[in-house]
C-alpha cells in the first residue's frame, strides 16, 4: 500500500535534511506505526506521503500512486486525520462533513453515523467554533473516515481526549482495520502503538533506526530484562538490565556481588523502553 | 460540481464572517454619502468683489452691463462682514459668477484676501478708457494671469464681437455627460467593488491557514483551483451586490447592466488573482499587508488624473485602475464606447487567467506550507 525508498526532505534546501534515507514498505491490511519523539521526521514523512509537502527526493508510491505525480483522484483512497484539529469554525459539525462529502468522488458515509460514532451525537448543528478541543478533534477524526479510505493515516489520534473517549477511538481504529482498511499511525504514545500495530518503525534525527513488529521487539528485547532494586551508600537504586546484552551481564554479576539485593525481577519491557534502548532518546 | 459546492460553502463562511457585512456597509455609507451629502453638480461660479473707481455716470452704466447679465435681471442689496463690521453691497449673480459690488477699495482688498476671491478695481485711465486692477491670491497659474494680462488688450466690447464671431461646432452631437454625483461613481465601482478582492481575497486565504483547514482540503480529490476559484466566486458576488446598492438607487436603470456585469466580473477576477498571487508569497495578513498596501497606493493615483483631466501623464494610463475607471464611466453614459469597454474587459480577462494560472501553480506548492 505503500512504498518508501531513499526519501529526503530538506526544508532549508541544502544538506541539512529533516528526514535522511528513509526506507519502507507497507502492506495492504497492515496497521504500521511510525514513532519518534517531536522533532525525529514523522510529520515530515507523513506530510510527504500524503501530498501536503512537496517529494524532493527519493521514490514514494501511496496506495498506488506515484507521489511525484500527484492527481486529486488519489485521494478517494486516502483518508487523513490530523493531529490540530482543523474544521471550519463557521460550520457546524454536520455541514463540515457535509462539505467534504462532496468532494470526493466515492461513495461516501452518512455525517449523522459518523458523528455518532465518535460521540458527537446531538451536537450535529452546533458552530465548531464553540465545540471544545477535544469535540474537534473527535470531528477532524471523524471526516477522516468520510470517504470510506483504503489507506488511512492518523496522526495522534487519541492526544487530548479523554481515557473513554480515547478508548472508543481505538476500537474504531481496529474495526476498520478488520475491515481491511491499511491505517499509518503516526505517535509518540508507545502504549497505542504497542495495542494497535502489527509493526512499528523507529524514527530518529530523520532516520529509521528499526522497523519490526512489537511482538518480535519484545521477544528480542522484554523477555531478558531484569529490574533490581539495591542498596549503595544508603540510597534506594533501581536499574534494568538486558540478560541477553553482554555488558548488562556484567554489570548484574557485579551488582549482585557488590550490593545488598532490594527486590529482583524479570520483566517484560514496554515499546517505550525499547525505543530508549535502540534509541538511546526518550519519547518526548 | 465539486466547484459549485466549494462556492456554496464560501458563501456561508463568507456570509458568516465579518468582511462581508464590512462591503455591504460600505456601498450603503457611499450611498448614503453620494444621495445626502454630495450635490447633484458641485458649485462652480466663482465670485468676484468688484470696487468701481468711476464718476457717477460710467459706474451706472457698468453697473446696468452687469445687471442684463444677471439671472433675475436685478441685484440684491446684501451686508457683508468685513473686520467685524457689516458693510453693505450689491449681489448680482450671472450663469457663471458671483459679483459684489464693494464701495471701499480697502474692504475689497481684505475681502479678496480673508476669502481667497478675486477682488477686482475697475478705474479710468488718463485717456478715459476702463483699466483694471487685479488683486489674487498669488497661487494663480501663469496662464490664468497671462489671460488676464491680455484680455484688456482690445476693449471689451471688441473682444465680446470677436468671440460671439466665431463658429464653434461640435464633432459629435449626441454626446452625454455625467453629473458631478454621477462622476464620482466610477470611482466607487472600481475601488470598492471591482478592486476590492485583491485585499479581501488574501483576508480570506490567511484565514483558511490560520484555521488549518487548508491541509484538510488538500487531502481531498479536489483541486486546487477549484478552491482558488470557489474563494474568486465569492468575491465576484459580494462586488456585485456592493456596486448594486450604490448604482440602482442613483442611476437608475440608464447604465447598460449587462456591460457592467461584464467589467465588474473581469476586473473582479482580475484583481482577485492579483490577490491570490501576492498572498501566496507570505504566512500571514500582517506579512502581506505591506505589498498590499503599496499595491494599492499604486492604483489609487489613477483616480487624480480622472479628477483632473488635464493631469494625464503616460505611466498613469499603464495602471490597470485607469482603464477600469474609464471603462465604467462609459457604462455609465448613456451612449458610452462599447467597444472600449470590450476591449477593457477582455484584457483584464486575459491577465486575470495568466495571473490565476500562476497563482494555482504556486498555491499548489504552498497552500499547506
Amino acid at each position: 500500500m505503500i512504498k518508501v525508498k531513499n526519501l529526503y526532505h530538506s526544508y532549508s534546501n541544502d544538506d541539512n535534511y529533516a528526514v535522511k534515507d528513509v526506507s519502507f514498505e507497507v502492506t495492504k491490511g497492515e496497521i504500521f506505526g511510525f514513532l519518534g519523539p517531536s522533532g525525529a521526521g514523522k510529520s515530515t514523512t507523513q506530510n510527504i506521503l500524503t501530498g501536503l509537502l512537496e517529494l524532493q527526493k527519493g521514490e514514494v508510491s501511496v496506495a498506488g500512486y506515484d507521489i511525484k505525480k500527484i492527481i486529486p483522484k488519489m485521494f478517494n483512497k486516502i483518508g487523513m486525520s490530523f493531529e490540530q484539529s482543523n474544521v471550519y469554525s463557521k460550520l457546524t459539525a454536520k455541514e463540515n462533513l457535509e462539505f467534504y462529502r462532496k468532494l470526493f468522488d466515492v461513495k461516501t458515509r452518512n455525517p449523522d453515523e459518523l458523528l455518532r460514532l465518535v460521540g458527537l451525537k446531538g451536537k450535529e448543528n452546533k458552530k465548531t467554533g464553540d465545540f471544545s478541543k477535544g469535540m474537534k478533534h473527535r470531528l477532524t477524526f471523524a471526516r477522516s473516515m468520510i470517504n470510506n479510505p483504503e489507506l488511512w493515516f492518523l496522526d495522534e489520534p487519541t492526544t487530548g481526549l479523554d481515557p473513554a473517549i480515547a478508548s472508543e477511538i481505538k476500537n474504531i481504529i481496529k474495526e476498520q482495520n478488520d475491515k481491511g482498511v491499511t491505517i499509518f499511525l503516526t505517535t509518540h504514545n508507545m502504549y497505542i502503538a504497542e495495542e494497535l500495530c502489527n509493526r512499528v518503525a523507529f524514527i530518529i534525527d530523520g532516520e529509521i533506526k528499526l522497523i519490526d513488529s512489537p511482538k518480535n521487539l519484545k521477544l528480542q528485547y522484554g523477555d531478558k530484562l531484569v529490574e533490581v532494586e539495591y542498596i549503595e551508600n544508603g540510597n534506594l537504586i533501581q536499574e534494568t538490565f538486558s540478560t541477553v546484552i553482554k555488558s548488562d551481564k556484567k554489570k548484574l554479576q557485579n551488582l549482585i556481588g557488590k550490593h545488598e539485593i532490594q527486590t529482583m525481577h524479570t520483566k517484560e519491557a514496554t515499546l517505550e523502553e525499547i525505543f530508549i534502548k535502540v534509541t538511546g532518546r526518550r519519547l518526548v | 460540481m465539486k466547484l459549485w459546492f466549494s462556492f456554496i460553502k464560501e458563501l456561508k463562511l463568507a456570509s458568516r464572517g465579518f468582511y462581508f457585512y464590512i462591503e455591504i456597509f460600505m456601498a450603503l455609507l457611499i450611498l448614503a454619502v453620494l444621495l445626502f451629502a454630495v450635490p447633484e453638480n458641485f458649485e462652480s461660479k466663482q465670485t468676484e468683489y468688484i470696487h468701481l473707481n468711476l464718476p457717477e455716470m460710467n459706474k451706472k452704466i457698468y453697473l446696468q452691463k452687469i445687471k442684463k447679465m444677471d439671472i433675475n435681471g436685478s441685484f440684491e442689496e446684501v451686508e457683508i462682514e468685513v473686520d467685524n463690521k457689516l458693510i453693505q453691497s450689491k449681489f448680482y449673480e450671472t450663469e457663471d459668477k458671483k459679483i459684489y459690488i464693494i464701495n471701499e477699495k480697502d474692504d475689497l482688498i481684505k475681502l479678496a484676501d480673508k476669502n481667497r476671491k478675486l477682488g477686482a478695481v475697475i478705474k479710468l485711465n488718463k485717456n478715459n478708457k476702463l483699466e483694471y486692477e487685479y488683486y489674487l491670491q498669488g497661487y494663480e497659474s501663469k496662464r490664468l494671469k497671462n489671460l488676464y494680462l491680455i484680455s484688456h488688450i482690445e476693449d471689451t466690447d471688441t473682444l465680446i464681437k470677436a468671440l460671439e464671431n466665431q463658429d464653434v461646432r461640435p464633432l459629435e452631437a449626441d454626446y452625454d455627460t455625467l453629473t458631478d454625483r454621477e462622476n464620482i461613481i466610477p470611482i466607487v465601482l472600481t475601488f470598492n467593488g471591482a478592486l476590492m478582492g485583491l485585499f479581501i481575497i488574501a483576508a480570506y486565504i490567511f484565514l483558511d491557514k490560520q484555521e488549518g483547514v487548508i491541509k484538510a482540503y488538500a487531502v481531498t480529490a479536489s483541486s486546487v483551483w477549484q478552491y482558488l476559484l470557489s474563494k474568486i466566486g465569492v468575491l465576484l458576488v459580494t462586488s456585485i451586490l456592493s456596486s448594486l446598492i450604490v448604482l440602482l438607487p442613483i442611476m437608475g436603470t440608464q447604465p447598460n447592466y449587462l456591460l457592467l456585469l461584464l467589467l465588474l466580473l473581469t476586473t473582479g477576477f482580475f484583481a482577485s488573482s492579483l490577490g491570490l498571487l501576492i498572498a501566496s508569497f507570505y504566512d500571514n495578513i500582517m506579512q502581506a499587508f505591506g505589498t498590499i498596501y503599496l499595491f494599492m497606493l499604486v492604483i489609487i493615483i489613477p483616480n487624480i488624473a480622472y479628477i483632473i483631466p488635464g493631469w494625464d501623464p503616460i505611466w498613469v494610463k499603464i495602471l490597470p485602475s485607469y482603464p477600469i475607471l474609464y471603462g465604467f464611466k462609459e457604462i455609465l453614459l448613456k451612449n458610452g464606447d462599447i467597444n472600449y469597454i470590450l476591449k477593457v474587459s477582455l484584457g483584464f480577462l486575459v491577465v486575470g487567467l495568466i495571473l490565476f494560472a500562476i497563482s494555482n501553480r504556486r498555491y499548489k506548492k504552498t497552500l499547506t506550507v
